[in-house]
């Protein structure tokens, strides 16, 4: 069984609203739901759609041909009707004259007399498509109370309005049991996965699409005790979460490419200080302002290479919101352990997007304190922030609780933290900080590989962070239409794992890198430091979120 | 105990008749005077010959990047509110590099002192103009003369609201540390700019001139309660004012936010997964 529905209309016409409860009570249903969601940067107008594609086995991957299409204005209508598989079906206001096959109920009529509330025109033919999926009213009902509260009533009317004009379509939704599974998005995954992590403080500019990871922590802020601060500017942003870290709370900063560029400099102050941070980068398509609401994979190599000089960091590109939860946890954990910069890398399809999971069990997420207590503190005669180690880490203590002082520079320092320009410490620290690589190295997870087994004959596709369902799917496609595809996928990107690719490059037939932006990054970086290339890369930088069909067609093209 | 505690006993990169030696025995003194201990002070800076002070201290200390010593300071404050957090830079750091970092943190009113060295000349750079160099005064950048307006810090921190609004003159060593004093005992954004010499790159307002184009605010018998009053001082007075110009009791910001009610950020305890099962259920 698969469905895939579209909520298309203007913003500010509530297609969010609209999509969020109905595939929320579908998950509710017990079916697997994956949700897309594509917008204009816009407050009124333009277009929304928001699309949801219902399985009774775990999707993870949008489509482009929905089944059903609720369309809330003409423009939509137009747009999207041609995106409707064969003998798909509109819902739509009876105002409006669809070409297909269409289920017209005068919602606007409807909201504006019965209602006296234009806007709940949305909820009117969103009780309609209800009952013409053939879901159980009860659950949708469930969700509008705990959404709208005191303002429950009159949706609820409304929905019933729409249902009471709708005909049952031809889907026979089967009801699951959705017990032992999570329905979220990236931002809750990165948000969750901070808390668990202890994060105690959040400094950020709003910037689309990391705000969303400001957002969620906000809402939880008091309840949770985490400083949220709108800062002036990226650069404050960083600087001020590497003050709260320097001072011993848990800090991470979150925004997208342009805002990354701002920090860039502060970046480095963390590799030369020492001081752990967690940057939390949602990608969109660039150079410049781009397309603020879409997506990419467009900002790996910088976030590789971002920071004058040379230090130690980690970098994860998770795969799925479940993944960005215990991805951010351990973003937060060898940042710690390792005293560096440790970066998340997600984008604006896996930030919106909401996945059905298996569910994410919190005793599972590894956290530990590394700083040094008090009682550690007073045994040590002599505190040296830097000290030299076999391993690069320095024992961190933070200022205040005893009566070590502890100094932090961003000139080149010595032991003490005090500035230098002896060559010879110089060339120890550059070692030392170094030296926190090789621990970093053997903490990286090996990539996935589906199907699970050998590569050896195989065209073997690669790729990394939530390119991952679509990408799995494809490889199924591509098999069951006679193929002999095989996929090996990152999401953990840096340190870069090489034994896997060794493998994979020796046994395949063929490596081809499938990415989000248009130059193949992840391949270029393989290459940096393997001398292993794929021989070609498919590159998708239109701004829209992987298919599985997509990827199929240019792979075997 | 002695204001001596407080030093670091290592060289420092001066010039001799630096103003910055003066600074440096008055925040000593400032720091002794409220007998704070060395451990629960921190010191951030930023980069310049003004920002060395860091390491020429014996307290804890961040020194962070050109122009982002604010930012830095106030994350600090967020995370421990316990800490006395003294931010300490130069006019190119602070007014320049810096200058949104101000304005922002004036509105926010952590609890921080902030005392910035003006001798309206860069000079780790050697030489160039700063925000504070008035027009007319010839570098090797500023050819033919800085044309643009000077910057004026104090009507700019009353005009954003700061609670705390001083001004002290390196030469005037026992004054300046008073100052300071009071700066720090302020429960709010306190902005103390420390007019100094540079006798290597500012040939034009040196040690003698500061004396001449500077009062004193106390001999006055100045009340520093009236806002507009200041604002009218500076604007109308030629001479440069000496002391606390403008005062304001109010609660700081870690007062009025709710979240940092309690123990300080950096030292509550990790979140235990029962703690977050409420959140997970929001996932169903």
């Amino acid at each position: 069984m698969e469905l895939v529905v579209r909520i298309a209309g203007a913003a500010g016409q509530g297609v969010q609203t609209l999509g969020e409860l109905l595939s929320r009570a579908l998950f509710r249903h017990g079916l697997f739901v994956h949700t897309e969601m594509s917008y204009h940067s816009r407050i009124r107008g333009g277009e929304n759609a928001y699309t949801i594609r219902v399985s009774d086995s775990p999707v993870l991957a949008t489509k482009e041909k929905a089944h059903v299409l609720l369309a809330l204005n003409d423009e939509m209508l137009a747009r999207y009707g041609s995106l409707l598989v064969d003998g798909g079906a509109v819902i739509c206001d009876a105002s409006l004259s669809p070409s297909a096959r269409a289920v017209r109920v005068p919602a606007r009529e409807l909201a504006a007399r019965e209602l006296k509330l234009p806007i709940a025109a949305g909820m009117v033919l969103l009780g309609a498509l209800a009952r013409f999926l053939g879901m159980e009213m009860g659950v949708l009902r469930d969700l509008v109370r705990e959404r709208f509260g005191d303002r429950a009533e009159l949706n609820l009317r409304a929905l019933e309005l729409g249902a009471e004009r709708a005909p049952a379509g031809p889907w026979g939704l089967p009801r699951g049991d959705p017990e032992g599974r999570h329905f979220l998005n990236g931002a809750q995954g990165v948000g969750l996965g901070a808390l668990a992590a202890g994060c105690r403080f959040l400094a950020s500019y709003p910037m689309t699409p990391g705000t969303a990871v400001m957002v969620y922590l906000a809402a939880k802020s008091l309840e949770h005790g985490v400083v949220v601060e709108q800062a002036e500017d990226e650069i404050a942003a960083i600087n001020m979460a590497l003050g709260a870290s320097y001072a011993g709370a848990r800090a991470m900063v979150t925004t997208s490419g342009g805002g990354f560029a701002l920090m860039v400099e502060g970046l480095s102050l963390s590799g030369m200080i020492e001081t752990p941070v967690v940057i939390h980068i949602g990608q969109r398509p660039a150079p410049a302002t781009g397309l603020p609401t879409r997506t990419a994979q467009e900002d790996l190599l910088f976030a590789v290479h971002a920071g004058h000089g040379e230090f130690p960091r980690y970098i994860c590109a998770p795969r799925d919101p479940r993944d960005a939860f215990y991805l951010t946890v351990k973003a937060f954990q060898l940042a710690e352990k390792y005293q560096v910069p440790a970066i998340v890398l997600t984008d604006q399809y896996l930030i919106d997007s909401h996945f059905t999971v298996p569910e994410i069990d919190l005793s599972r997420a590894e956290v530990s304190d590394f700083r040094l207590s008090p009682e550690e503190l007073a045994r040590i005669p002599e505190y040296r922030r830097f000290a030299i180690t076999p391993s690069g880490v320095s024992p961190r203590a933070i200022p205040g609780v005893s009566e070590k002082l502890v100094l932090v520079d961003s000139d080149e320092h010595d032991e003490h933290g005090r500035i230098t320009e002896d060559l010879g410490i110089r060339g120890r620290m550059v070692e030392k900080r170094l030296r926190k690589m090789r621990g970093l190295e053997a903490e990286v997870s090996p990539p996935l590989v589906y199907p699970e087994g050998g590569l050896r004959g195989k065209t073997v596709l690669l790729g990394w962070g939530s390119s991952f369902g679509a990408l799995k799917e494809a490889v199924d496609l591509l098999n069951g239409a006679g193929g002999d595809y095989a996929l090996l996928h990152f999401s953990e990107v840096w340190p870069l794992r090489t034994a896997e690719l060794a493998r994979a490059f020796a046994e395949a037939r063929e490596v081809i890198a499938v990415e989000g932006n248009a130059t193949g990054q992840f391949a270029r970086l393989v290459s940096q430091v393997t001398g292993l290339r794929a021989s070609r890369t498919v590159g998708k930088y239109d701004g829209r979120p992987f298919t599985p069909e997509w990827i199929a067609e240019e792979v075997s093209r | 105990m002695s204001a001596e505690r407080y030093l670091a006993q290592v060289p420092t990169a001066w010039c001799p008749g630096c103003g910055n030696f003066a600074i440096r025995e008055a925040l000593a003194a400032a720091l002794d005077e409220l007998g704070l201990p060395p451990h629960r002070v921190v010191l951030v800076t930023g980069i310049g010959q003004a920002a060395k002070m860091v390491h020429y201290m014996r307290v804890n200390g961040f020194d962070g990047l050109h122009g982002r010593t604010l930012a830095a300071a106030a994350g600090i404050k967020m995370a421990n509110k316990d800490l006395v957090v003294i931010a300490e830079s130069g006019d190119g750091d602070i007014y320049g590099e810096g200058g949104n970092h101000l304005l922002h943190n004036i509105r926010r009113d952590l609890d921080i002192t902030l005392i910035v060295h003006d001798n309206r000349v860069y000079g780790l750079t050697k030489g160039q103009a700063s925000p504070t160099s008035d027009p007319g005064f010839v570098t090797k950048v500023q050819t033919f003369g800085v044309i643009s307006q000077p910057l004026r810090p104090l009507a700019l921190a009353l005009a954003l609201g700061c609670g705390f609004v001083a001004q002290a003159f390196s030469g005037y060593g026992d004054h300046a540390a008073g100052v300071i004093a009071r700066a720090i005992r302020h429960r709010g954004f306190a902005l103390v700019n420390m007019l100094h010499p540079c006798p290597a790159w500012n040939r034009v307002n040196t040690f003698a001139w500061l004396k001449e184009n500077t009062f004193s605010l106390e001999e006055r018998g100045w009340d520093p309660a009236g806002k507009l009053e200041a604002l009218e001082l500076l604007l109308l007075e030629e001479k440069l004012p000496l002391g606390v110009l403008y005062r304001e009791e109010r609660a700081p910001f870690e007062d009025r936010h709710p979240v940092l009610r309690g123990d300080p950020l950096a030292l509550r305890p990790l979140r235990q997964p029962e703690e977050l099962a409420p959140l997970t259920a929001e996932l169903s």
